[in-house]
């Protein structure tokens, strides 16, 4: 599995297309379900958004399916650079959005970072 | 030669900009764009604030907060110069979101959809007059992409606009820096 991050409106995914050779992706940013089959799956966020409302744990669903994702690029906004929201939901899911990308960051062979639309390898 | 420069907020980057700036204007003039439209006191003190710390830096003000590209034809505007612009932000705040003074007091009239396109070619352009003409310039903008919170869609258009502006530069130029605590990376 190949993380790719950065910021919003950075060229994430445009980068993950170019740079991976992808071709099909998975949008969850509307907080869908993943389809692991696509070669990038984008919009992690929303998805984590929509199981912390809804009481689920967006790590645990990573988890228990290490095998779908292995081969996938997966893409996800940093959205911990702000102040800490007043919103207590938006606080826990900045909050799971952290720990799922620590851990999607520690499973992964590759970490790209873009800033500018500009990719930089930084595992 | 052409750079970009951004990073978060009170991270360094003006200070980082003009030395850069005044490095690269070896044997020409050096120009600091100035952005800013006061509206009021409060503008007014930070346009002060920023003279004090431009002075004895040799910088030559240019007042020109939109319309960048009308600079290329101007007359008093050498572009073999090293020309430092802080910030492409506040260009794109003076256009997406023109301020008309109206008996004394500002008047926003609303948002100009097409203000991200027009600035995104007027920057590049700007780019490559100044390149073409053996000068440089030094873009200054700033990373505002890393919030977790929904922003008004008024907002959330410029975010999307100034990482628009921000990509298109980033491209045309020859050096891309991300600014932290003063602490420089270099993207390009």
């Amino acid at each position: 599995m190949i993380l790719v991050f950065g910021g919003a409106y950075q060229g994430k995914t445009e980068y993950a297309l170019k740079e991976f050779d992808a071709k099909s992706i998975s949008d969850v940013s509307d907080g869908g379900e993943p389809d692991f089959t696509k070669d990038i799956v984008k919009g992690i966020e929303g998805f984590v958004s929509r199981c912390v409302r809804a009481g689920e744990n967006p790590s645990e669903y990573f988890a228990a399916r290490r095998d779908e994702w292995e081969s996938c690029v997966l893409v996800v906004t940093d959205i911990s650079q702000g102040v800490v929201p007043m919103d207590k939901e938006l606080r826990a899911v900045r909050e799971a959005n952290g720990r799922l990308t620590i851990y999607l960051a520690k499973e992964a062979e590759q970490v790209h970072r873009v800033f500018c639309g500009i990719g930089k390898r930084i595992k | 030669m052409n750079v970009l420069i951004s990073g978060g907020c009170k991270n360094g980057k003006s200070l980082y900009a003009q030395q850069i700036a005044s490095d690269l204007a070896a044997c020409g003039p050096l120009y600091y764009i100035a952005t800013m439209i006061p509206v009021d006191e409060e503008d007014n003190e930070r346009i002060a604030r920023h003279l004090r710390e431009r002075e004895g830096w040799g910088f030559e003000t240019i007042e020109q907060g939109r319309s960048i590209a009308e600079l290329i034809g101007r007359e008093d505007v050498d572009l073999r110069g090293s020309f430092l612009l802080d910030s492409v932000t506040a260009v794109l705040q003076n256009e997406m979101f023109p301020v008309v003074m109206k008996e004394g007091k500002p008047v926003f009239p609303g948002e100009d959809k097409k203000a991200p396109e027009r600035v995104k070619a007027e920057l590049a352009a700007f780019a490559d007059a100044v390149r073409q003409a053996g000068g440089s310039v030094v873009f200054v903008s700033d990373g505002i992409y890393g919030d977790s919170c929904g922003y008004s869609s008024s907002t959330e258009d410029y975010r999307r606009a100034l990482a628009g502006v921000d990509r298109a530069l980033a491209e045309v130029c020859d050096r891309v820096t991300e600014v932290t605590y003063g602490i420089t990376e270099e993207w390009k």
